[in-house]
Order: structure tokens, then sequence, then C-alpha cells
């Protein structure tokens, strides 16, 4: 029986094969090849590492300083080649070349001339590189040239082309001190890591229609060119159209305006702004209504209207002959207005066109109000980074430089007789170092002044956090926006749906910032510029027709969309799809550069190009005839090594969409949804988030703020820092002792290196009330746990000074303990811990108040000494120790002698103490549920599961339902099924371990499903009559702990002026009792404790008032009277005796008049 | 069974291997059980390393890091009670009667001919081996010769010398003189008193485990009526030690310290009771 029925199932498999077969065969007729059963790439994010390999987490900011040292600074050098003198008209300086050398140590007698950012870091030093220059000039009747001539420092970008780091294996890295997790993208200047934030701007020549603020439309664009940058806007005021520009008084009629650019005629004018649109021409008409009104038109008429509205020009000394205002207007149009679109051989057609093409979009926007575009669209915005804002500098710097050369040529060309023959080299060489000093005071300090732009921001540079790694890679993501942090306007703080894939929905600061200073997504990319001239070559093979030869209506036809290039008009096309499609496949088969985009504006007929840079841009996967590109192959072969993330690229697999192009094509978010419009995948949904949000496991179970506060406390907590940590020495630099990857990662932990440096222990929580000492979030600590290492953590403070010299030849200098007069063997306690060099040596335990570097310092450091003076004073010190003002006793960590750029000795200590948690210290999960610890308890009395486990931590459960986050719960499911299991668990952003699973290994290891235990309170022995949620959560130790915090003061230090005591933790100040506190006291009548502390306490003052004149006098003793009659003591504030005094400096008398009140 | 009538306390041991031990104690109240369980996390004394005086370190870990590391090392304590605590002690710091000293001094020297050698692994693991006690009873609990416990991993050129003080002390102070690491602890499997309440979504038997203690005794009669003035008799124990000392004497030591604590306390309540009496006069 078995067998035949078994023989029976074989001849039905047999069947179905066989139909399957044909299936298979008819699918492939139908589906062109694609096998049904063709596995789906399902691990198609291992493209993100290899992304991330290729590209690295901030190769934004290092791909941009790439750009500038290797390509913008060549450019920049052609555009300023030339220094000319006005005295020698024989003589030149050309500037042929330019590159930037390997960084250099700078001191002069220096052996070896390489050194490490380390060093850098260590000694106070600039991190960077000479810049040399060819060159070729002009001495005496020959022309020499000269190669290699350095003109200055130019600071090096950490990991950049020129970084001695770069391609540099771990242990390369290692004996260089350098941390191989580290992304570099920052700078060293003066000791101190710097970034250049990436800055948000509007983006540049693109014609943007907004409403202006008395709520008429208007079209405006910035004009950016090397020269110059201005604003031009075509707006409408009552209905009639104006051209506006800073360099011109009063509007311009639109018609006027082209009338003035040599469109006379009407209906041309008409016909470029309206086509054949009969709405168009009914809106534009009063515009030429308005324009004969006022007689104008020639274009000679339209010149000398638009002359006379021109603002007083500053114009130089030397033109003497003043020109006719109409040439003034013509030259003022052609270069200043619209300075982008460019006229040459005063063709203005294409500037007309330009000027038409702004009209009509303001036409049409104000017959259509849904066609004023989006400022806040991510598409119109353009990111700054540090090559660019460096390239500007450097511009600056470098025309300054020229500048002074040029006046110091001609300083020496104009002295009748020189004794030697002019070489221009030797001014060069020794010009001083305006470039270098230019660089570093910009990045060190910040303020990128440009008089050339009137450009003039102060915070562009930041230290880099270096609280934990994820604060400094968080850093590096930044985004800062240029809009006034007061505005209280919601727009640009609004999370856009373009931001999608681009910028991270979480990542953003509370409060004044919120939403103006974003964070990249992980699998973003900033394009730098890109040469144009191979576009325009193309756009004009692939069939576009030049627009200066059309007319309006041609230009306007139904069919026809004009083609635009960086927001230049290109010309037209007719065969829209063939020509898009065209160029996308040129882009995919890697004949232009990937980063090029192309999109269509079915609204305004238009298809933008774009290759400047600071678009973000991402890849996604290609689908081509319903399915996507990438297989299951392709994949496999990415996993062996075979294929590289750039591979895929050039293969035409994925490409690089910006936001613009990405709004124009349908993405499915996954392989199951796609639909036939469908023209890209995404290559995995967590990247939407940045690399500090994905560090949340689960996110997408929480509420959404909690993710945006995980993001703020992630960055202060504690942790490991770099490989390097311990080597270096940081202002501040807190370090936890053991610090754990968490049990619930993700694959962004993963892909960013947070599990090999991490900030947390896995903390085996209780959610459960317990003793009261947890309520408001507060959590209540295991003793053993924190006996055995939990939450320890170390905090090295670094003390620094300089032994300086001082003009006159006098120098600070180190002195041993002091010897006390009447027992010179017994050293001070104050000075135990001094070596013999006067500085405390290595692992000495310090405490308050003792010295460890005894610096003396001369008490004349400005009159000369005489070489022999036998004036003891001439030579006397004094002390100037540093002595230590902790809490807490510490530890001497290491101890750094070296000098500085300019010769200085130099002494830093690092001051290292070991904390253990205590009451009120800081600690928070990674779901925005931050809390205090409220009271730590015995493990004995600790509340114990079934198996003997005794929590860390116990958490109270009321911080769950008001925050709903519910990733927080899951995340202990996960991490107690990983700890059951041994392994890791994943909670990876829409995605991860799912909560079924975890709740059949629980079941499995005899647990319940829902993660709750049964738990026995260990003070009576009884078990809990309710089951506890009991399980590993990952746990972050915050940076605030109350060591640093508290603070009281009985009696202490007052101001010098007023008397009072001072204000604040540091100046052991004391607390205030305030406006509020004052009045709740009045209020209750406690007028003898607000006298108490109002002014006993305060600052109590004696004083002498004269009875007879009122005036305040001295010691029974009225100097305004002469007489000591009448003297009454009294006691005032000294604030109020204070105020008297400067009311009297000020020539008004306050007399005090006195009565007997009982 | 009543309790107070069936001669006392009992205790019955399920399992007793090196480091850990199951037992049943019955027969006697559920504060008595839960003190035990108390007492011997809290309360037996063992010996730790309570001082570190270093001599030099230029390993990468820090002073307070390896000190503390030292601290959490077990230290066998089978013989505890022939040494003093230091605070009963005549000694000013610590003396022999009250503490037991180790010491380590771990050089590695650089191998010239190794050096550039990439193959040769040169990291030195400093271990509890290496701390070398002055006291054969006192001394690091190195059951797994294979793995011993890490202290600092060491690079050619570094050294590690220090002297420490071991002491005797409780577990209420610091938890590494803890015998134990944890007890489990557990009565009536079965929730036949109803101390618990489960929270089930259907039902209890299909969503909760029934412990594995259960075995040990008779599964409830559904139809059996609810005795709410019954008593919990069995206490399931079981607990793992450091090995420090054998499972079997922390729950001895712990009896006796119970012991001495009421001792104690009857001798003061004696003395309290003749000395009122005298004042009262009667």
């Amino acid at each position: 029986m078995a067998s035949s029925s078994s023989k029976h199932m074989g001849d039905l498999k047999q069947d179905v094969n066989d139909k399957m077969k044909g299936a298979q065969a008819h699918a492939e007729a139908l589906f062109g090849g694609k096998n049904l059963a063709d596995p789906i790439p399902t691990d198609k994010w291992k493209l993100l590492p290899a992304f991330l390999k290729v590209k690295g987490l901030v190769k934004q900011h290092i791909d941009s300083f790439n750009y500038f040292i290797n390509v913008d600074l060549e450019k920049i050098i052609r555009a300023n080649e030339r220094v000319k003198s006005d005295v020698d008209p024989h003589f030149y300086l050309k500037y042929t070349g330019i590159r930037v050398g390997a960084p250099e140590r700078p001191d002069q007698d220096a052996i070896s001339r390489t050194y490490t950012p380390h060093e850098c870091r260590l000694r106070d030093l600039t991190y960077a590189a000479p810049i040399f220059v060819d060159i070729e000039y002009v001495r005496g009747r020959q022309i020499v040239r000269r190669r290699g001539v350095p003109i200055g420092r130019m600071p090096i970008m950490l990991r950049s082309s020129h970084c001695v780091l770069t391609a540099k294996n771990e242990l390369e890295l290692a004996r260089m001190n350098e941390c191989p997790l580290d992304p570099g993208g920052y700078f060293v200047v003066k000791g101190v890591e710097k970034v250049i934030l990436v800055q948000e701007q509007m983006s540049k020549n693109r014609i943007l229609v907004d409403i202006d603020r008395k709520g008429f439309v208007q079209a405006g664009v910035t004009s950016s060119t090397m020269e110059r940058k201005s604003k031009t806007y075509v707006g409408t005021k009552n209905g009639m159209i104006y051209l506006r520009h800073n360099s011109i008084a009063e509007d311009v009629p639109i018609v006027v305006a082209l009338k003035a650019m040599g469109m006379q005629s009407d209906k041309e004018i008409t016909m470029l702004v309206c086509g054949q649109e009969s709405k168009y021409v009914d809106k534009f008409a009063p515009n030429l209504e308005e324009c004969s009104k006022r007689g104008i038109f020639t274009q000679q008429q339209a010149l000398d209207f638009i002359g006379s509205k021109i603002k007083a020009p500053k114009r130089s000394f030397n033109t003497t002959v003043r020109r006719p205002l109409s040439e003034e207007a013509l030259e003022i149009l052609a270069t200043v207005v619209l300075a982008h679109v460019e006229v040459h051989d005063n063709n203005f057609r294409p500037k007309c066109i330009y000027i038409a093409v702004m009209a009509r979009r303001v036409v049409m926007a104000m017959l259509r109000g849904d066609l004023i575009d989006d400022r806040d669209y991510v598409g119109n915005k353009r990111l700054e980074l540090a090559g660019q804002l460096l390239s500007l500098l450097f511009e600056d710097l470098f025309k300054k430089f020229n500048t002074d050369l040029k006046m110091n040529i001609d300083k020496v060309l104009k002295k009748p007789n020189r004794t030697q023959e002019f070489d221009v080299y030797n001014q060069l060489l020794f010009h001083g170092d305006h470039i270098t000093s230019g660089f570093v005071r910009a990045i060190s300090s910040g303020n990128w002044s440009l008089k050339r732009f009137k450009m003039e921001r102060a915070g562009v540079t930041q230290v880099l956090s270096r609280l934990s790694f994820i604060a400094a890679l968080g850093m590096m993501t930044r985004i800062s926006s240029q809009f006034e942090k007061t505005r209280k306007v919601s727009g640009p703080r609004a999370l856009q749906p373009s931001q999608w894939g681009m910028l991270c929905p979480s990542d953003t600061p509370e409060g004044e910032a919120c939403g103006l200073v974003k964070n990249l997504a992980l699998m973003t990319h900033i394009t730098v510029d890109d040469e144009e001239e191979p576009l325009v070559k193309l756009a004009y093979i692939l069939g576009v027709e030049d627009v200066s030869l059309l007319t309006g209506p041609e230009i306007y036809l139904p069919d026809t969309f004009m083609v635009f290039l960086n927001g230049s008009i290109l010309g037209i096309t007719r065969h829209c799809k063939k020509f898009v499609a065209a160029f996308r496949r040129m882009r995919r088969a890697g004949r232009i550069s990937e980063f090029v985009s192309i999109f269509v504006n079915d609204h305004h007929q238009a298809i933008h190009i774009s290759c400047d840079g600071g678009r973000i841009c991402r890849p996604l996967i290609i689908i081509e005839n319903g399915r996507p590109r990438v297989r299951t192959e392709h994949i496999t072969a990415l996993s062996q090594g075979k294929m590289t993330f750039d591979d895929f690229l050039k293969r035409g697999l994925i490409e690089y969409l910006d936001v613009n192009e990405e709004s124009d094509s349908n993405i499915a978010l996954y392989e199951r949804e796609i639909i036939p419009e469908s023209t890209h995948l995404e290559i995995e949904p967590f990247t939407v988030l940045g690399a500090v949000a994905g560090l949340i496991p689960y996110p997408h179970h929480n509420q959404s703020p909690r993710n945006t506060y995980q993001c703020a406390m992630g960055k202060q907590a504690i942790g490991a820092i770099a490989y390097n940590q311990l080597n270096r020495i940081d202002t501040l630099l807190y370090l936890m002792v053991y610090p754990q990857q968490p049990m619930v990662k993700t694959k962004t932990i993963e892909m960013t290196g947070y599990d090999k440096l991490p900030a947390g222990q896995n903390a085996t929580v209780a959610v459960m009330s317990n003793s009261g000492y947890d309520i408001e979030d507060a959590l209540v600590l295991n003793k053993a746990s924190v006996d055995r290492g939990y939450g320890r953590c170390q905090v090295l403070r670094k003390y620094a000074t300089l032994l300086r010299q001082y003009p006159n030849g006098s120098y600070d200098r180190l002195a041993d303990p002091p010897i006390q007069p009447d027992d010179p063997l017994v050293v001070q306690e104050k000075f135990d811990v001094l070596d013999a060099d006067g500085i405390a040596s290595v692992g000495e335990r310090l405490k308050p108040g003792q010295v460890y570097i005894n610096k003396q310092v001369p008490t004349n450091t400005s009159q000369d000494i005489g070489v022999n003076s036998r004036d003891p004073t001439a030579n006397a010190y004094k002390n100037a120790p540093m002595s230590y003002k902790s809490a807490m006793p510490g530890f001497v960590d290491k101890v750094l002698m070296t000098t500085t750029e300019n010769d200085q000795t130099l002494i830093k200590a690092l001051i290292r103490q070991t904390r253990r948690p205590e009451l009120g210290d800081k600690f928070s999960s990674r779901h925005g549920q931050k809390g205090v610890c409220g009271i730590i308890i015995q493990q004995e009395d600790m509340p114990f599961s079934d198996l003997g486990v005794y929590p860390d931590v116990i958490m109270n459960p009321h911080g769950f339902p008001s925050r709903m986050t519910v990733g927080k719960m899951i995340e202990l499911l996960a991490g107690k099924a990983g700890v059951l299991r041994g392994q890791l668990q994943y909670g990876t952003a829409f995605g991860g371990s799912k909560v079924e699973d975890m709740s059949r290994i629980l079941i499995e290891a005899g647990f319940s499903y829902s993660g709750k235990d049964y738990v026995t309170s260990g003070v009576t022995g009884e078990p809990l009559s309710a089951y506890i949620y009991f399980g590993p959560i990952y746990y972050q130790k915050l940076k605030h702990m109350v060591m640093d915090k508290m603070h009281s003061r009985s009696r202490g230090p007052r101001a010098v002026l007023t008397r009072q005591p001072t204000e604040g933790r540091s100046r052991d100040g004391g607390l205030r009792l305030g406006e509020m506190e004052r009045d709740c006291l009045i209020g209750y009548g406690a007028s003898m404790l607000l006298l108490e502390r109002l002014m006993i306490s305060s600052d109590i003052f004696e004083i002498y008032v004269c009875e007879m004149c009122g005036l305040l006098g001295y010691a029974g003793w009225c100097q305004h009277c002469k007489s000591s009659k009448g003297m009454s003591k009294m006691q005032i504030p000294y604030a109020c005796k204070l105020l008297f005094q400067e009311l009297q400096s000020m020539n008004v008398v306050p007399r005090l008049q006195l009565q007997n009140v009982f | 069974m009543d309790m107070f009538n069936a001669g006392g306390p009992e205790v019955s041991i399920r399992s007793l291997k090196k480091d850990s031990m199951k037992f049943v104690l019955s027969n006697c109240d559920l504060s008595v059980a839960n003190a035990l369980r108390r007492v011997m996390i809290a309360e037996v004394p063992t010996m730790a390393i309570d001082m570190v005086e270093i001599e030099s370190n230029t390993t990468v870990l820090t002073d307070e890091f390896i000190a503390h590391r030292l601290g959490m090392i077990p230290l066998t304590s089978f013989d505890v009670d022939r040494i003093q605590y230091t605070r009963d002690c005549t000694c000013t710091l610590y003396c022999p009667n009250c503490s037991v000293e180790l010491t380590l001094h771990v050089k590695v020297n650089v191998d010239i001919d190794e050096m550039n050698d990439a193959t040769i692994d040169k990291t030195r693991h400093v271990t509890s081996i290496d701390l070398i006690s002055s006291d054969e009873s006192v001394k690091p609990v190195t059951d797994d010769k294979a793995h011993p416990i890490l202290i600092v991993k060491m690079r050619p050129g570094q050294e590690l010398k220090l002297k420490c003080i071991a002491k005797k002390g409780v577990a209420k102070e610091h938890a590494k003189w803890s015998p134990v690491y944890g007890v489990a602890f557990e009565y009536d499997p079965y929730n036949k008193l109803r101390h618990s309440h489960y929270w089930i979504e259907e039902s209890v038997e299909s969503e909760w485990f029934v412990s594995p203690n259960a075995q040990e005794e008779t599964p409830p009669d559904p139809n059996e009526p609810f005795d709410y003035n019954a008593k919990p008799e069995k206490y399931y124990m079981e607990l793992e030690t450091s090995g420090c000392m054998k499972p079997e004497d922390v729950v001895l030591r712990a009896m006796t310290i119970m012991q001495d604590k009421l001792g104690g306390l009857q001798i003061k309540l004696d003395d309290e009771v003749t000395g009122e009496a005298q004042r009262w006069g009667y």
C-alpha cells in the first residue's frame, strides 16, 4: 500500500514538473527570458557596504577638498595668472602652474620633514602642506622661468588625496597613531580638529518663482559667476511686470528692459513671452501699453530711461571721460544684470530670451497659483562643502597676495637706480605668510569674510566633537542652513518629502536650530562641479536646436521642450522623451559623468540638465522592462569581491539620481512593489536614515520625536572614541571602562564601526516600579553591578601651559618644590607630587589643591636687563603654579613636553579621574528615554528572576505609555532572545529580527514568549504579583554627571565692584535668591528673612550718613559739612552705596533723609 | 503537614557540584529561607584584593582599571576564618593577621629577532596565574588552567609590577567579596498558594512553563478547593559560587552567620531585659 502510494506520488510529481516546464517556456516567451523562478536579490543591501567602501562615510568632504586641490586651484591660478606693474610696462609675472606638496613639518631644523596629523594634534601645530607655483617673469631683459616656488601653506584635510593617511592599512595607521575607523574629512589647525560644516544654500543661476513680501509673484535668479554675484528679479506690481536689480534704483518695466536690449518690436516681445496663447497675451498686454505710454519705442530711448535710473556708480578717479548714461545702461545690462547669461559681441538675444522666459514664468504663475516654486524643495538647494569654501577663500587670499606683491614690485621698480637687478623671485620668497595665516585664521575662527562677494559668515567651522565616536561622525554629516534662527517661519524647518533618502528625517537638534541643522542620510553623495562643454556638445548632437535662431511661437509649441543646462538656456527639442532617454543612456554607458542629472519639468515644458556642484544624490537600482538590472549573480560576485560598487555603476546596473531627477522617476521601495511604470528600485529602505539615527534599533516602531531625541543623546554617550584614544591629549575626554557592542545591533552600526567603538553597555533591565526612587524616569541601579564595573567611566582633562620667552630675553621656568626654612627635608603637601623637574610625575595621585606644574614667571618681562646685571630684582621670578582644582582626586595620566611652531615650550598634563555611577548620573537607552540614577540598591534587595538573574537596572514602566517607544520593548525581546541563543540580533530600521521569531526563541529556551519573567522580591522572598518585562537593553551613560554639576557655598568669593557673591559654579558662586523668590517672601511677609538674604548674607556695608546734608560721610565725619555733628551709622547694601557714588559722579546728588521709625 | 510540629527545617540536596549546588529547604518559614539567600549573597566573608600598590605599570590599562580588575578576581577563601577583619585588627593599615599579600611582576622583553616577524604573536596575556600569593590558602581561583582570568594584555617593552593586599570582607561593602554569582530561589512552582497572578492571554497552561522544580511536587488537582491558609513549605534554591569556596560551605557559613546574629541578638536582649528589670526594680 505504502509503496504504491509513493509511486503514485512520483507520477504526480513528474506530471507537475512537466507542466511547470511548459509554463516556464511559455513565460520565457512572454517575459523575455525572465525566469519566474529567478531568485529575488534579497541581499541587495550588500551594495551599501560596497558603496561605503568606495565613498566612505564622509566622502563628500574629501571629494570636495580633492577637487579643490587638484582641479580648482589650477582654475583659480588661470583666472588670476598675471601680475603686472604700473611702473614698468614690460614687467610681468605669470603663474603657469600650481600644486600642493606633501604635508611638511614647519620646524626649520627638522631632520625628517614628514609628519602625521597626530603630531599636529599633540604639538598644537597646523597640519598643512606647502603650495608651490610655477612662475614665468621678466628679469631685466630676459624671461625667467622657475618651478616650485612656495607661496604659503595649505591646511590639508585628513584622508584627502594629499594626506599621509590615505591608502594606508591598519598597521601603518597604527604606527602613525591614527584610528582606522576615524572618517577624516576635518582639518587640524593649531592642534584643534576643525570641521568645515556643509552649508545649505539656494541654488545659483536657476529661475525661482515665488511670492514677494507684498504678495506679488516674482521670478528671481541669483547669478553667480567667477567675478560677481547678483540677484535679478522679474516681478509684478499691480499686474505689471518689472525687472528689478540692485544696480538700478527703480523697477524697470519689462518691455523697456527688453527694448533696451535691442528687442524693439512689440510683437516679437509678446511672442517671446507668451507664444500664441491668448490668455498669456491678455495678461501681458498692459506692459506693452505702459511702455508706449512712457513714450519709449526705440532701444536708445529705453537705454536713456534705464541710464537715468542707475545707482551712482562707484567709479575710479582715473576715468576722466564720463560716458553717456545710455552706454552705462547698456554695460550694466550686459555684464551685471543676469551676469551668468553672457553677452558676446553685443549679442543680447540669449539674454532677451532668458528674460522673456522669466517673464513667461511670472505670467504663468499669475494665472495659476500652483506654478509657484517651493523654496524649501531640496532640489532647489545646493550644499556648499569645504572645497568650495576654501576655494573662495584661496582666491581672495591669492588676489590679496598678488596686489600686495604688485605694490612691492612697484615700490622697488619706482626707485630710479637700483643696486641690484630686480628679481621678483626674492620678493615672492620673502613676501610673508599672508596665504598661510589667512587659511589658519579662517579655519580656526570660523569667520569667512570675503570682501569680493560681500560674504561675511561666522561659525563656518566647528571644533570636531570627540565626546564619542558617533558624535564625531555625526558632525561630519551635519548640514547647517543659512537661514537666521530667530525667524519664525516653519517652511525651512519642516520635513520635506524631497528629503527622502537624502537627508535624515530624525537627526536634527531640538530648539532654535530645529530643522535648520540637518544631517545627510547614509547613502548620499554630494556632487562637485563638472565640465559643461561636453554636455553642450552632446545636447546639440542629440538634436537640440539653438534658441537664438527661433522665434516665440516656435519655442512655445505644445510639444516643444526647452533644454536648460545648469539653468542657462541651451535650446529646444521637439522629441523630449527620446532626447532624455538618449541622454540617460549615455550616462549609464559612462560616456558622461554619472553625476549629471537630467529631468523633465512638464509644467514649464523644460528639460533640465545639471552638472553643477553641491547637488545631493544617491544611487538606485535601475529597473528595465519591469525587472531590476541587479541580479543575484551580481550580488554574489559582489560578496565574493569580484565586483565593486563602481563596476555596478559602469555596467549601468545602478545610477545616481539627484533630488530633481528622483522626483521625475518612479522608485519602487521593494521588488514586490514594482509596477510597469517603475524606473528604479531602492537599494535599502533603511538608508533614509543617517549614521546617527542608524544606531536606533527598531526605529520604525518608535514615536518619531523619540528617534530625534536619541540622535541628540547618542552624541553625549560615553564610550570608546577611537583606537588612538589613549594617545590623545584632548581638553576633555570621556571614556567608558567596559564598553560593549549592543546585543541588538543594526546594519548601520556594523557599517559605521559603532560595534568596534561602542558607547554603552547591555544592561539587564527589569521594567517595574521599585522603591519609589524611580519616579519621573529615575533609574534604580544594582550596587553589585556598579561594583563590578557597570557604567564606570574615566574622565581625562588636559591642562596646558606655555613656557614663554619674553622680548627682553627673560623666560618662564619650572621650579622644584620650594624648601621650607624650618624643615628643609620635608616637602609641603601641596608640592608633594612634583618631580625634580617641577612637573608631577605620571601615575601620581593628585589631591585637590596640589601643584602639578610648578611654573615661575619673571617679574620683569618688558624692561631690558643688563647682561651682567647684579640687580636681584631684575632677575626675580614669581610663582605661577598650576594647581589641581576638582572635588575628586585625580591621577596624572600623561605629561607632554614639546615645542610649538614658534619654538615655545609647551607642557600638557592629562589628569584622569575614574568615576563609578552615583546618584544623579544620567543614563539613556537608545530610544530617547533618558533618566537619572535615583537610588543604588544592594544586590540582595533587588528583585530576581526564577533563574537567579538580578537586574542591573530597574526602569519604571510609566516611561512607556506616553512615550510610545515600542522599539525599546522589541529591543528587549530581541536582546533576550539573542542572549539565550548566544548570537546578536538585528534591529535594523524597516527590517530586523521579527518579534515572532524572537518569541519563538524565548519559548524554546523555556521562557514566556512575552518577555515577561516570574520575579521574586529580594526583600520579602515572595513573588511579585505582576510578571516583569525582563531582559537586556543597551544603555548609554551620558556625559552629564553629578560630580561636574553639584555645587554649594556658605561663604566664598565676592565680586570686586559690588561686593556681592560671585556667580556660577566655576567661581564658587552663591545661589541667587531671584526676583520671583523675593516676591514669594514679600507676599508671605517674611521681611527679616528677606533682609538677611538680600543684604546681611550678601553685600552688607556700614556707612555714615550726615543728617544735615544727607550725604555719605566717613568714619563719623561729614566732609561736606566739615563736621561730625549728627552723623548716623547705618547698614545698607554695598551696591546701594555704589549707586549713590556713581550718581554723584554724574552730578546727581542722592540725599538720605533719616527718620526715627520707632 | 504543620511545620511547627515537624521537628524543624530540613534540607535535601538535589545536586552538588564543585561550584554549584541545588537543594530544597523545607519546613521553614519564607522569611528564613529568604534570609538565607540574602546572607549567602551579601554576608558570607571571603577574601578579595582590596589594596593595590603599583610600582610600575606601562601597560595600556590605567592603574585604577587594573586595580579594579584585580579586585574582581575570586580568591580561595575556605580558610577565611583564620584571617581577621582589618577593622578588628590591631594594626594600622594591614598586617599578616588581617591580610594576604599577592605580588605580580610581568615584564615582556623586546626580542630583536622577533620584532619584525608578524607571524609571532607577541601579545602576552597577564592572568590570575601570574599572581603569586604569599599564603597558600588564599590564591586566585584557577580551576580552569587553560582559561585563567585575564588581567591585561601586554606587548614587548611593557611591564607590570605590583603588590596586592587581599583582605577579608563581605559583599555588603563591595560585590567582589560575594562568594556567589547568583542565587535562584523559588517555591510553589504550581502556584497553588496563588502568591502570583500569571499574566495570560488565554490560558496559564499554554503560555507559561512550569519550572523544573515542579517535578518535586505533586501537580494540583483542578478540582481541589483553594486552601487560603496554606503556607509555603519547600524552597528550591540553587547557587553558583565564584569558586572561592565550596557551595555547601557557603550555605553552612551563611547559616552560622544567621545563627551568630540571632545569638548576638539574644545576648543583647538578655542584657537589656535584665538591665531594664534592675532599673524598674522587679
